[in-house]
């Protein structure tokens, strides 16, 4: 398979260190779950991915090509992030239309196509509703299916379902995993929550404490019993997040 | 029940206030004469007088064209100032300390001035309503302005919008309460500050016709168009603001 993205020794520093230099590579149509203790940067890394934030060090390729952060880029992603960030003052349907405009498409057509994913995201009925009328998981699939309708390169979602309760959380989880078989995008998907990646990853990349290496990779192709599984990535993660306190002091 | 909807609809308990502080009225004006404190059916008969004769209409409009000149200019300038806050911050602190000074300036300034700048003409009361409401306003637009989400100005970023896009998607959206609010704060002052303008070298305006009724002992004229200019205020407040108030924020 063709490699999508390739993440090379990219480093970050604020205040502190945050990422030392995180190295992986993302092939075509892989579902890459992102794991971390809290604070160790992920949000920063998936930034930097998106070209929303400047690396300190090294670089991000898509599809070859630097990834720099520039407000007029050209490439086509797509980012969920932790709120849904529609504008409350446009129905869903004119959220999703509205991110269509720099594709050059009529009105006529990008309404079709707004409808069009609003539906793949389960918002058939609601696409005239504003966005204080749905609820918050449906905002999230809104969010979705914006950032699906530029039909990206790669799309970027950073713990998407923090806000929902446990059950939302699993229907949510399960409609991702859909769409991902049904679209088959790249998908880079943050998330502190082992038994999420879990379920919903085809690898799963395991941070480190800030400042943050790529700690483990792992591929989740059920060769490894989930249970197993889970169990390993918890003792990691306990392990990172101990020495991140331990760091602090 | 639906009779206490009626009654919590019509602030009976301020009605029976009205009704004291009228009783009591009548009583003063009885003790101290209408020079001093015409009764309040002199000052209904008055309304009416004005209202049948259409003197209302010629006052109320003089001023209300003065207002829309100045309060309508000043809010035209806002709006060009909270576009220069937006585009650059250097420009968004000179605003602000702008906006200050000309807060800090008293009324009775704007009107000397803008005597001896523009002498006894129209221009005074409307260059006066337009220094004393342009900070109000524009201090609004700005504080708009500046918050104005950045999450939502960095999504459109995400999705490539360009400048001209999001300022239409998400920066003018964002201001508009802003503006709404500055513009009904604004338009009172507008009225209240208009009004003493006018007190000074024109001769047509509610401020005019109240002076003068003063001049000729005409006491009960002098409340009739302070009847008259709490009516304006009320009826563009319920009428004009409260509904476009609603109409921006539809979407909550
Ligand atoms: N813009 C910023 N300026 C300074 N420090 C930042 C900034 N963004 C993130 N950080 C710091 O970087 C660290 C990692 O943050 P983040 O990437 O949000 O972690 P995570 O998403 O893994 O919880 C935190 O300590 C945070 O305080
Ligand atoms: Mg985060």
């Amino acid at each position: 398979m063709a490699v999508k993205l390739a993440v090379e020794g990219v480093g970050k520093d604020f205040l502190i260190p945050v990422l030392d230099r995180v190295s992986f590579t993302v092939e075509a149509g892989e579902f890459l779950c992102l794991l971390g203790p809290n604070g160790c940067g992920k949000t920063t890394l998936l930034r930097i991915i998106g070209g929303l934030e400047p690396a300190t060090r090294g670089r991000v390729l898509l599809d070859g090509q630097p990834v720099v952060a520039d407000r007029r880029h050209d490439r086509k992603v797509g980012v969920v992030f932790q709120e849904d960030r529609l504008l409350p003052w446009l129905s869903l349907r004119q959220n999703v239309a509205l991110v269509l405009k720099p594709l050059g498409l009529s009105a006529r057509e990008r309404e079709a196509a707004a409808t069009r994913h609003l539906r793949v995201a389960g918002l058939a009925g609601f696409e005239d509703y504003y966005p204080s009328r749905v609820s918050g998981g449906m905002r999230q699939r809104a969010a979705i299916a914006r950032a699906l309708s530029v039909e990206p390169d790669v799309l970027l979602m950073d713990e998407p379902f923090g806000a929902l309760d446990a059950q939302n959380r699993r229907i949510m989880q399960n409609e991702v995993r859909r769409i991902w078989r049904e679209t088959g995008r790249t998908i880079l998907f943050v998330t502190h929550s082992i038994e999420e990646a879990v379920a919903i990853g085809t690898t799963l990349a395991m941070l480190s404490a800030r400042p943050a290496r790529i700690r483990e990779m792992i591929k989740n192709d059920g060769r490894v019993e989930r249970a197993k599984l889970i169990d390993d990535l918890n003792t990691l993660i306990m392990e990172e997040v101990e020495r991140q306190q331990g760091g602090a002091k | 029940m639906s009779a206490r909807r009626w009654a919590a609809r019509l602030h009976v308990p301020t009605l029976a206030v009205a009704a004291l502080v009228f009783a009591g009225w009548t009583l003063l004006s009885w003790r101290y004469g209408a020079y001093v404190l015409p009764s309040p059916w002199a000052v209904a008969r008055g309304f009416v007088d004005i209202l049948l004769s259409g003197e209302i209409w010629k006052h109320t409009g003089a001023s209300l064209y003065r207002i829309a000149v100045g309060f309508g200019g000043a809010v035209g300038v806002a709006v060009l100032l909270g576009l220069a806050a937006f585009l650059s911050r250097v420009a968004r602190d000179i605003v602000r300390d702008a906006l200050a000074v000309l807060n800090a300036t008293s009324v009775f300034v704007w009107i000397v001035i803008s005597i001896i700048w523009f002498g006894l003409s129209n221009w005074a009361p409307i260059f006066t309503t337009f220094m004393i409401t342009l900070p109000v306003v524009a201090a609004n637009i700005v504080e708009g302005v500046e918050n104005v989400d950045r999450r939502l100005l960095e999504m459109g970023d995400v999705y490539r919008l360009n400048g001209r896009e999001k300022f239409v998607a998400i920066v003018i959206p964002s201001t508009l309460p802003y503006l709404v609010a500055g513009m009904k704060v604004g338009f009172g002052l507008a009225l209240k500050v208009s009004v003493v303008a006018e007190i000074f070298g024109v001769t047509s305006g509610i401020g005019y016709i109240m002076n003068y009724s003063r001049e000729i002992l005409a006491t009960q004229m002098v409340f009739v168009w302070a009847l008259v200019m709490i009516l304006v205020m009320m009826a563009t407040d319920k009428l004009v603001f409260d509904a476009v108030s609603r109409r921006v924020a539809r979407w909550r």
